[in-house]
This record gives structure tokens, sequence and C-alpha cells, in this order.
């Protein structure tokens, strides 16, 4: 009879042993959950991404995925620890911390985006309005084919850079930017020494004393003089020294330029005489100049030893007055419309002085 | 007791073909990269890079899984799950190379579609130029836009470089650009000839 009350003493012992066990085993049955900040902090990497945090913040971003790639290797080590010893809080605190980094750096690419946005904007208005100014120098000087086709691909440049911004490939944009401000610096290259002659002192003074020359000549002899001014276009007809009539002109291709040998395009500058009217000129009527005259020859000839002009070149000639529209672009020609070339025609004799300079006054 | 023996042999024999089944999926690792490889290479990142971005991010969530697995003691590890993510990573590649391809395609027959019309708007440009009034009465406006045109026709081989290289979106931009500029020649040639005709 003893056994039976001596197991009944030893069962409750054993009961609460297994008791123990089993919730020692349970607890081991439901892991702690893994960190719930992991999901945000990868959100926050993929935003980061989509931002382009790689581009605009280089350093941070990799700074941050490297932190972040080493939390994750943490959180796999506590992964692989038996249940009961796992504890997540440390890497918890840490990904809170990632995650404070990740809106940190987010912020700076919104705000480096904006500024690089703002930047190429910026950029390429001021490049529109110096490629509009080039646009206008170049219409005037009638330098049409090198400066125009570099403005032209700095213009598509412009172009492209704006289908990259409405992306909001700021990078892209800039690049794009970049190369079209080479493309207008070769226009520049090529426009403004032409237009440096025009604000040289010396230069203007001499063409100031031409035309100073030819119309005290006008005034001294009582003759019709004639002053070309190639900045202005115009053309005035000067009746005992004083002016009579201003008509708009067209000048040659390269016609600001002075001209230094055949085949330049551009208009001569200096004192000259007309030595020849043409009234069966293909250009409707024609007053032919004596050009090259001496000193032109000299320059040519000064200029060819310095090596400045071809040794093969040519001076050229048959620099003459004429109709056919003052719009007419010309080889060095002064050009007028046909009605205006009647008149001059008319007032003109042979060997009427004739100045032709930059600008003066 | 020989009974007992023999159960705990046949228990260790069990754990240690268990144990040897739950082998890290090399294979697989190197298939899932190949093919992630294939799409980076197809320009997937370029076309779609949103969904691109998934698969190298379902592809480093298999690699932590593998990590994971090699993390634990060796009687539960198991790679199943890695294996599933790595077929994944596989199937999406694939599937998303398809629609690269597709998208490629499309912006293939786009760039072609661009760079045809520009090139037209080019030659229309080129050939009202050709009729404007030449030589030394012509106007100084012609010869400026003569100028413009060189500009634009320097572009055109441009655009057949970048087809050449796949890339088919600067093709499109570029396109653009020279299709709206050459028609803006084109206009300023007959408005020139208009003018010339009213004299």
């Amino acid at each position: 009879m003893a056994s039976p009350t001596c197991s009944h003493r030893r069962n409750p012992k054993i009961l609460v042993i297994l008791g123990f066990l089993l919730s020692f085993i349970l607890l081991g049955c439901t892991p702690p959950l893994p960190p719930p900040e992991l999901k945000l902090v990868e959100q926050m990497n993929h935003d980061l991404w989509k931002a382009q945090a790689q581009i605009y913040a280089s350093g941070e971003y990799k700074s941050y995925t490297t932190t972040f790639n080493k939390i994750r290797d943490d959180l796999i080590k506590q992964n692989a620890r038996f249940v009961w010893f796992r504890n997540y809080e440390p890497i918890s605190e840490r990904l809170r911390a990632i995650l404070k980094d990740g809106e940190d750096i987010l912020t700076k690419v919104q705000e480096r985006k904006e500024t690089k946005k703002a930047n190429a904007i910026r950029q390429r208005s001021e490049l529109e309005q110096r490629m509009k100014r080039l646009d206008r120098l170049s219409l005037t000087i009638n330098e049409g084919r090198l400066a125009r086709k570099n403005l032209t691909k700095a213009d598509l440049m412009i172009k492209e850079a704006g289908s990259f911004l409405d992306r909001g490939d700021y990078e892209g944009a800039g690049a794009r930017l970049t190369r079209a401000s080479s493309y207008i610096k070769a226009s520049e290259n090529i426009l403004t020494p032409i237009f440096n002659r025009y604000t040289n002192k010396a230069l203007r003074e001499k063409w100031k004393r031409w035309a100073e020359e030819v119309v005290a000549e006008s005034r001294e002899k009582g003759i019709i003089v004639i002053i070309v001014k190639k900045m202005d276009k115009s053309l005035t007809v000067y009746e005992e020294g004083r002016p009579f009539k201003t008509f708009k002109i067209g000048i040659g291709r390269n016609g600001l330029a002075d001209k230094l040998l055949a085949g330049d395009g551009a208009t001569p500058e200096g004192r000259y005489r007309v030595v020849k009217k043409i009234t069966g000129s293909r250009y409707h009527k024609a007053l032919l100049l004596n050009y090259p005259n001496e000193e032109d020859r000299k320059e040519f000839l000064k200029l060819k030893r310095m090596g400045r002009i071809p040794q093969k070149s040519g001076m050229g000639g048959l620099i003459e007055i004429h109709g056919g529209g003052k719009e007419g672009m010309t080889y060095g020609c002064v050009s007028l419309e046909n009605r205006h070339m009647d008149e001059v025609f008319e007032l003109v004799t042979l060997g009427t002085p004739v100045a032709i300079v930059g600008t003066a006054f | 007791m020989k009974k007992l023996s023999k159960y705990f042999a046949c228990g260790l024999l069990v754990m240690f073909i268990l144990a040897g089944c739950a082998k890290q999926p090399t294979d697989e690792m190197n298939a899932a990269q190949k093919a992630l490889e294939d799409l980076k290479a197809a320009g997937g990142e370029k076309y779609i890079p949103e969904e691109s971005k998934k698969v190298a991010d379902a592809l480093a969530a298999a690699q932590e899984e593998i990590k994971t697995q090699d993390g634990k003691f060796f009687i539960t590890r198991s790679y199943d799950k890695a294996k599933q993510m790595l077929a994944q990573v596989i199937t999406d590649s694939e599937k998303v190379k398809g629609e690269v391809a597709a998208k490629k395609e499309e912006a293939k027959n786009n760039a072609l579609a661009a760079q045809e019309a520009a090139t037209a708007s080019v030659k229309e440009a080129a050939a009202l130029l050709a009729k404007a009034p030449m030589g030394k009465g012509s106007r100084a406006d012609i010869e400026a836009l003569k100028g413009d045109l060189k500009g634009l026709e320097d572009g055109l081989p441009e655009l057949q470089q970048l087809i050449g290289q796949e890339d088919y979106l600067a093709v499109i931009d570029k396109a653009k650009a020279i299709q709206e500029k050459a028609d803006a020649v084109s206009n300023q040639v007959k408005e020139a000839m208009q003018k010339v005709k009213g004299k």
C-alpha cells in the first residue's frame, strides 16, 4: 500500500519540473521578433537610391550603406543565436540612428539637387544671353559660317540640356551646358577680335582723321565727298563740308574686318577716289574705287613679310560702290538700294574722294 | 541496451544525412548572379531602373538568407528558403530582361523615327537655302542661315553614332533639338524669300 502513496508524493515534483521545462521550451519556440526598424531602414535605403544619393551625396551614401551592411551582418549573427540568447535591442538602437542619418542624407540630396537645378537654370539663362548677343554680333558683321556653326551647336546643346532638366537629370544637363559653353567660347573667339578693332584707340583716331580730311577737302574745294561708316552701315554724301544725304548700305560678308587679301570678304578701310562710273553694272550702277591704293599695297607687303598672310595670296581689287540692295552681302564692296545708287551716281564725279572707315565721331 | 544503441546510431545517421543535404546553394547563387549581370548588360538599369533595383535587392536578400543559415547550428541549417529566393531572382531577372528588350525596341523605334524626322527637316532647310537668292547679291541673313545649317548637318552623324551606341534616349533628345532648329531655319528662309518677293 506504500507504493501508491509514494508515487502520489513524487508526482507533483515531476509535474513542476516538466512544467518548467515545457515553459522554457515554449519560450524558446516563440523567438523575439526582429527589429521593426529594419523595414523602415530598408525603405530609406530605397528612397535614397531613388533620390540618386549615390550621385548627389556619394560619400555619405557609401558610409550609410556600409553601416547598414554591418548592422545586417550583426542581425544575421543575432538570428543565428539560440532564441533564449537573442537580443535585438542594440541593433534596434543602431537602426534608429542610421534611419536618422538616412533622413539627413535625403535632405542633403534634395538640397543639393535643388542647388544643381538652380545652377543649371541660371547657367542656361546666361548662355542663352551670351548666344543672343553673339547672334546679333555675327549678323552685324556678317560673320556667317564658322561663328554661327558654333552658335548652332551651342543652341542644340542648350536644347538637349533642357530635356535633361525636365527629366530631373541635373548632372546630364550640366554636362550639356558645359559643352554649350565651349561652343559659345569658340564663337566668341572668332567674333571678339573683329569687334575689338572698334575699341582700338589708335585705329579710331586714324579713321577720324581720314573722315575729317575728306570733309575738309569738301569744304575747301566745294566738292562732293563720300564717307562710308562700316559699323553704322551708312554712306553719307557731303556737299561743301556738310552732310547732304545718308543712305543705308550693305558691306562684305566679312565686312567689318579690314581687307587684307583677295577673297577675304572684307571691306577695305582707307582714303580712295572714284576712278570709274559704270552704268551697265551687274548690280545696277557702280562707282569703281582706286583700291588698292599706295598705303594698302605697303600694308599688304608688310603683312606678307611678317607672315600674317599667305605668301601666295593676292591683294584683290575691283572694290565698288554699287546697287543691288542694301541688304546684299558683297565680297567687300559697298552696296545700296538701286534708287539710292541712282542718287549717289548722279552726285558723284570721277575723282570724288571716298573715305571708308570703321566708325568715326 | 543493444536496441537503444541501434536507435542512437540510426538517429546519428539521419542527422548526418540531413546535415549533408544542407549544402550552400552555390550553383543557384552563380546562376542568379549571372541572370542579374545579363539584365544589367541588357540595359536594365537604364530602361527599367526600379524593377532592376528590385531584382538586385532580392539577390542581396537571398545572400543574407544564406549568411543567416551559415550562422546556424548545422542540424537546424536549411538553405531551402535561399534556394527559393534565388530561383525567384532568376525568374524575375528573365522577366525584367524581356521587358527591357521591349522597352529598348520601343526606344530604338522612337529614336529612328526622331532621326528620320530631324534628317528630313535638315534636308528641307538645305533645299530651301539652295533656292534662296545666291551669290553676291544674296541676303546677309541667308549667309548666316547657311552657317546655322552647317551646325545642324554636323549634328546628324552624331545621331547615327549614338544609335550605334544604343543610346536611344540621347538620340531622341538630340534629334528633337536638331529638328526644332532646322524647322526654325526653314521658316527664316521662307520669311527672307518672302521679303525678297515683296520688293
